[in-house]
This record gives structure tokens, sequence and C-alpha cells, in this order.
């Protein structure tokens, strides 16, 4: 195996780590917060790709697309809790479960029937288009791009968590929700807010995707069980462990995507079996 | 003590993070009879059943059952130990009967064999004879075909000590039995807890002290995951460190 | 959690005998083979969902591995019919039981996320091996051997007799069904759903007993997968989609879960529903998605709870008629 060519799987390992990461701290508030594992995160995701190229098309571009798929699935995640899954909190958790799985079906489904089922591919923009010479190897811009996108986000993402008051509310809900009910904060209204928040990063990731791998309509089922890979290896309840579990799992695919690429999907389990088999709780999870 | 303690911890000590829940309880049941668990909220006492019954890990100590060392065993390891739990909050199967409660709780000790499983539930005729004598000795003969869920709380704390009974232990931990009850109701529990015990060696936690001191042989008393005092209830009620615990700052 | 007696017992079967006699005429053929198929597989999900409440999202996995596995049987090595049933209940029991290990060491959301993830694997490496399985466009030339036992050997080769058949082959898995919820492991099981830190702390591994169940759910899986396989002679990749896995958690959420004619009334339900819609409309996963929408927001315990209630509600209502009759 050559240099360039592992080095550059390596770094395309740590863009599309640092997607994961995000769609993994995304899942994991919710998860966290709701006690739902969210089946419809990864239609989230691909709503988010979806609405950026249709809003690339106008006057701003990819800029554009980038903030309307953010605030356009946040504001759709914030409709799904209002909605739907405040509906189910005496329930079962199963159910509402399933209600997050039949909207990914729907939402897909949508997806076909506005922009057809057939793949599209996309430029980045002109100013991150082309390479960047690291010496060992040419590596894209975009890529570079998104690393250091998604490493901004996780960090403001752990700054607000940790440093704002309302990202002690949040963490405080995931702790304890009763106790966090019981203190007056209103949680109904944190539940909705941390909801869409993570629809938000779903649709981001979608969003900075869009550029490396292209739009496909099942581009959401297909990174769906990748998070729920990121989430379950990096620890339940554990947002430091989703990211270091979601860059692991981001350059273990594209490393054996260069080395054996039918098997790359596949080893991406085997590492999530061997890393849960070794340790039950995850990378970085308590209990 | 004279005879073997049927239960011993070994110097105890359950962490969760920097709270000592536990710290160094060491404590002796003598068999046959009924041995007190005590103190203000927050002793520690229902984390040392916790670890007693292998539902938290220790951080250090032993705990010895019939000179055995039985720490750390998985909580469905116990009942098979000699060991039952009786829990603080009603623990029950709520959908099924009084009677497929105890029937499940006492086929884990009695069927649970891999022929047994070919046959229905309704042809254990013997194990049906012991569960409905379990379910008579606790009193709730009337409420056999009863759902849990629609039993009184007064009904169902008795069910959950039944639970208990169904495995034939030899030990029974009991987690606040009169919690939540009405005086008849606590006069009634007090009094099956001492027809129970010389047959079982019974180790419970309490608050109400009329019941702690007409039922107990010996006594220990925790506050802040230590123990204080243990001894005879008469020494008990005279020992300061008990009312200084128990009072506080009142003193 | 009653029993019903030997009475209605008898009645019952009475009834689903008759409608299995009834099927193929209200429905295409093949569609009624393909009920008793999912059916079967349904079972399985029950005992793991409504039984034992574990939520398995991926009972496709088993389902497509006992297809692909009783196909490869039927097609490389010419087995007979039996064994090719029992390669694939076989195949779904061991996934099961390696899938199922690890999935189960954590409760509820974990198991969940695991089963789906599993499921997308082997969708993952079903769709790349194409040597093996055949890719998207399928396992081919699966055959349907005779039925034999012992000297006598029935063919199977039109879809009567293979309903015949198929529809046998669920009675039979449907009575050891039965006699499996209604031993001490079926309570077990169901201790573990209402309470798992008593199952526990009255004896109960119920790690053990969650993996014993999810095993054999694998293998109901499993075995209905060949009989997919040998439905159409061929393995679709879609056996083993997690469309699939979503069909069949339908099917027990539709028919009623945790009772054992549930499975029957929402396999019936689906593909009648699938049928229906299909005629009018290709997108299928936009139909199933609204369902579990509608089913989860409004008819939370399937078509066999609404059928009680339904018979409750008209019960309470001559009561209340009665009542008012002898007032007035």
């Amino acid at each position: 195996m050559n240099l360039p060519l592992f080095v550059g799987a390596i770094l395309n390992g740590l863009a599309t780590g640092g997607i994961y990461a995000l769609m993994g701290v995304g899942l994991s508030v919710i998860l966290g917060l709701l006690n739902l594992p969210n089946f419809a995160h990864g239609a989230l995701y691909a709503v988010g790709a979806y609405l950026c190229y249709a809003a690339a098309a106008g006057p701003f571009g990819f800029w554009a697309g980038i903030v309307a798929a953010t605030l356009g699935v946040a504001a759709l995640g914030g409709l799904i809790e209002l909605l739907g899954v405040r509906r189910l909190y005496g329930s079962h958790p199963d159910y509402v479960l399933l209600l997050t799985f039949g909207l990914s079906l729907m939402l897909t489904e949508v997806i076909i029937l506005v922009w057809g089922p057939i793949g599209i591919t996309f430029q980045p923009p002109p100013i991150l288009a082309g390479g960047v010479d690291l010496g060992v190897t040419v590596y894209p811009k975009y890529r570079l791009a998104i690393l250091a996108a998604t490493l901004l986000l996780v960090l403001a993402t752990w700054l607000f968590l940790e440093r704002t008051r309302y990202g002690a509310i949040i963490r405080a809900g995931i702790e304890d929700r009763d106790m966090a009910s019981a203190l007056g904060i209103n949680i109904r209204r944190v539940f909705t807010v941390a909801f869409a928040a993570g629809a938000g990063l779903a649709g981001l990731g979608g969003a900075l995707m869009v550029p490396v791998r292209g739009l496909l309509p099942a581009m959401g089922s297909d990174i769906l069980p990748f998070a729920f890979v990121v989430v379950v290896l990096g620890g339940l309840g554990s947002l430091p462990g989703a990211i270091l579990a979601g860059m692991l799992v981001g350059v273990v695919q594209s490393v054996m995507t260069v080395i054996w690429a039918p098997g790359a999907d596949a080893s991406v389990f085997a590492l999530m079996s061997l890393g849960i088999a070794v340790l039950p709780q995850g990378l970085l999870g308590k209990r | 003590m004279s005879v073997e303690p049927i239960l011993r911890t070994d110097d105890l000590v359950c962490d969760f993070g920097s709270l000592r829940a536990v710290d160094h309880v060491s404590l002796a049941v003598a068999p046959g009879g009924v041995h007190c668990v005590i103190g203000p909220n927050a002793a520690g006492k229902s984390t040392l059943f916790n670890l007693i019954s292998g539902e938290v890990p220790a951080t250090a100590g032993r705990v010895v059952f019939e000179g055995r060392d039985v720490t750390g065993l998985p909580p469905h390891r116990l009942p098979h130990v000699g060991i039952a739990r009786c829990f603080q909050r009603n623990t029950l199967f709520p959908r099924f009967t009084v009677f497929e409660n105890v029937w499940v709780a006492a086929f884990a000790r009695a069927g649970a064999r891999a022929p047994a499983f070919v046959r229905r539930v309704g042809e254990f005729g013997e194990l049906g004879e012991r569960v409905r004598g379990i379910i008579a000795e606790v009193g709730l003969e009337a409420k056999t075909e009863a759902r849990a869920e629609t039993l009184s709380h007064g009904q169902q704390r008795l069910l959950e000590i039944a639970l208990g009974l169904a495995g034939a232990p030899k030990l029974l931990l009991l987690d606040e039995p009169t919690q939540g009850l009405s005086p008849e109701a606590t006069q009634r529990m007090t009094q099956l807890v001492r027809r129970l015990a010389g047959r079982y060696t019974i180790l419970l936690i309490e608050h109400k002290m009329d019941v702690v001191m007409s039922i107990s042989d010996w006594i220990t008393v925790m506050s802040f995951g230590q123990v204080i005092a243990a001894g005879a209830p008469a020494e008990i009620r005279r020992d300061p460190a008990v009312r200084r615990a128990y009072l506080g700052a009142r003193g | 959690m009653a029993r019903p007696g030997r009475q209605r017992s008898l009645r019952h079967l009475a009834a689903l005998l008759a409608f299995a006699a009834a099927l193929p005429f209200a429905v295409r053929p093949v569609v009624a083979v393909e009920i008793w198929i999912f059916a079967i597989a349904a079972m399985g999900l029950n005992l793991i969902f409504g039984y034992t409440g574990m939520l398995s999202f991926g009972q496709a996995t088993f389902f497509g591995l006992g297809a692909y596995a009783g196909g490869l049987l039927l097609v490389h090595f010419q087995v007979p019919l039996f064994a090719a049933l029992a390669g694939g209940a076989l195949a779904g029991a061991l996934a099961a039981a390696a899938i199922g290990y690890l999935c189960i060491q954590r409760a509820g959301t974990y198991f969940i996320m695991l089963t789906f993830g599993f499921n997308q694997m082997f969708y993952f490496i079903a769709y790349k091996w194409t040597a093996l399985t055949g890719g998207d466009d399928g396992l081919p030339n699966v055959p349907r051997p005779p039925a034999t036992l012992g000297a006598a050997s029935i063919p199977l080769n039109t879809t009567v007799r293979y309903y015949i058949f198929v529809t046998v082959v669920f009675f039979v898995l449907f009575a050891a069904m039965q006699r499996i919820v209604e031993s001490p492991l079926g309570m077990i099981l169901q201790a573990i759903r209402e309470r798992p830190e008593r199952a526990a702390a009255v004896g109960y591994n119920t790690k053990l007993y969650r993996w014993i169940a999810f095993v054999i759910a694998g293998a109901y899986a499993g075995l209905a997968g060949v009989l997919y396989g040998m439905m159409f002679g061929i393995v679709p990749l879609d056996a083993i989609s997690f469309i699939t896995s979503g069909d069949m958690v339908f099917m027990v959420l539709i028919g009623g879960v945790g009772n054992l004619y549930g499975p029957i009334l929402g396999a019936t339900g689906l593909k009648w529903l699938s049928e229906v819609v299909s005629v009018l409309w290709k997108r299928w996963p936009m139909i199933l998605g609204a369902a579990l929408v509608i089913v989860v927001l409004f008819l939370r315990g399937g078509l066999v709870e609404a059928w009680v209630r339904a018979r409750g509600a008209v019960a309470a209502r001559r009561a209340a008629r009665g009542a008012g009759a002898e007032a007035a």
C-alpha cells in the first residue's frame, strides 16, 4: 500500500468522521434527554442535504444551502417534537421510536417525489475546489474545510454544553430528567429545543456531505446505522465519546475502502462489536 | 456472638464517585433471628442491602454468607445461594395475578431445569400447592386471582414478601416492609415478620421505632455510612450516640 | 394474562382453519402464501417483542439469511425440502445467537439500535457480494422440491399445493409457539417484560432468557425466509432489507402485541393493504410510514386491542342502557 493513498484515506476518514461525530452528538443529545433512539435522524440528514442542494441553486450558492439546511431541518425537528413526539410522552418508549421510523420512511419518500430517485452529484463551491499540497499527498480543499468546520462545530457544541447556562440545563436534563423538572426548569421546552438542535446538526451534516458523496434518497437510511454505531461505540450518554467514536468510524471505513472496498461497511460493525464486547459501556461511557 | 453468623459483612465500602455511601461496615447476622438495621435518612441502609444482593458493586470489603464469599454475585444468583430480597418500593409483576407472581418466583428455585419447560404451567401440581401455601402465609388468599396492579399498597407489600418467601430462602432481606402502611396494616405486617422469624433469618431495614423495638433480637445503627452502634434493643434505646444521630443538631 | 379455556381454544382453532381455507379465495393465492410466510416470521418477533418486551428492528436479517442459506442449499446442493427448511432455520438461529449475544448486553434503546445496525450491515454485505447472493438482482432459480416423508412424495409445483404446504408448516409452528408461550418459559419471558429487576431478584438470568427468545425468533424468521425464496424461485435483496424488518414490526403492532393471533391478523392486514395500495401507487414505504405514524399516534394496541375495546364499549353501552331502563 502506498503512503499517499493511506494518508489520503486517513484524512478522508477524519473529514467524514467529523460529520459522523456531528450526527452522533445530535443523536446522543436526543437519546440522552428524551430517551429516544431517533430513527428519523438519517432522514433528517438527507432532508438537509436536499434542502442545501435546492437553496444552492439560488444567488448565495452553497453557503445559503448550509444555512437553509441547518435552520430548515431544525425547524422540521421542532415541529416533529411538538406535533408527534410530545404526544407520546406518557406511553411506552417503543412507540415514539416507531413514530420516528414511520416519519423517516415518509420523509425519504417525499424526497423521491420531489427530486426523483436518481443520485445527484454536486461540486463544491469554487473557493473550496481544488487541492492542497501537503507534501505527502495532494488533498482536496473541501475535505480539509469539512475537517476544520466539524472541529469548530464540535468545539462550539462542547462550549455550549459545558459553559453556558442553557447547556447546563440540557446536561442536567440528560442526567436526571425528573430532578431537572422538579427544579422548575421547563423541561418540555428544553426537549423541543434539544430535538430541534439535534435535527439541525443532522441537517448540517447532510449539507456538508453533499459535495463529498453527492445526493441519493437512500443516503439517510445508509448513514443511520453508522450514527447508531457512533453512539453505541462512544458510550450511551457520552458526548465526547460520540465525537471520538465518530472519528474512529470515519477513519476505519475510509481506510478499509482503500484496502478492501466490499468490507468497508462491515468492518465498521466489526469495530463496534469488538468495542462493546471488550468495553460494554462504550469507549467513554459511564456505568 | 456464640453461634456462627449466617451472614457477615467485612469492612464493606461503597463509593459513588466521591460520595462514600457505605463506610467500612461490618455486621454479623445470627441465624434464625430478626436483625434490624436502623438509622436516619441517607445512612446507607439501602445501599448496604444493594451491596449484599449484588445490585451495586462493592468498592472494598466482603459479604460472606454461610461461610462462602458472595461479594459481587449478580442479583439473579442470590436466591440460589439462599438469600431473598424484598424491595422498599413494590417491585412486582403488575399484570400477573398474585398466584402467577408467586408461581414464577417459586419456579426459579424449584423447577427451572430443562425438562420442566416442555410442560404447561397448569400441570405443576405440587408447585401450585406450595405457591398457595405461601399466599396463605402472608394472608392474601382472597386475592389469589387478582392482578398485582389492582392490589392496595398494603396488599402489595405483603405480595412483595411472598415473592421473597417463594424461593425458600434461608435469609430474607426486608427493606422497610411497613413503608406506607396504616397502623393496623403495620401491626399485621409486624405479626407476619414475627411468625416468619425462626424459620427464616430476617435482616430488615425499618424506620418505625416501635416496630423495631418490638421485633428485633439485634439492632445495628448506621449513620452517614458507618455503624455507630450495635446491640440488643434495650442497649440501643439507652445509647447516647444513637440519640445524637437521630436528633442531630438538637442533641 | 388469562389463558383461554379448552373450549375457547378449540373455537379459535376452528376459526383459524376456516380462515386458512377461505383466504386463497379472498386474495390472490400468492398473496395468501405470503401472508402465512410472514405470519411465521411475525410470530417469532411477537415472542421477543410482545412477550419479552424487546423491540427488534432487524428480523429481516434472519429472514434474509435463512432465505439465502436455504436458497443456496437448494440451488447448489439440491437438498431435499425439509433439509432446506432446517438449513434456513439453523442459519437464522445461529445468526441470532451471535448477534443476539452482542445486542442483549444492555436493554432497550441499545438493543433496538444494534438490531437495526446489524440488519443494515448484512444488507450491505448481501448487496455487494453479488457472486453469492446476486446482489440487487437476487438469487435466481431456487427450486421447489417435493415434500418427501418416507416413501410418500408430494410435488408442490402448483401455487395451491404450495399454499397448503405453507399453511401446514404454519400450523405446526403455531402449535409449537403456543406450547412455548404456555410453558414456564413463556411465563418467565413475560415476567422479564413486566419487571426485569424482579425477575432477576427471584433468580432468573434475564440476559440468558432474552437470548433464548431471540434465538427462537431468529429460527422462525429463517425458516420463513426459505419458504419465501421458494415462493417465486428467487431470493430478492429486499428479503434482508430494513423495510422488511419494518413490515414485520408493523404486522405485530397492528395485529396486537403479546397475543398469539396478532401476527396472523397483522400479516393479513399488511399484505392486504399492500395489495390494495400497490395497484394504485408504487410508493409502499410511504404508506407503511404513514400507517405506522397513524397507528402509533391513534391506535396503540393494534387491531386486536381495538377489537377488544370496541366489544367492551358495546357491552358497556348495553349495560348502561339496561341500567337506564331499570332506573326509568
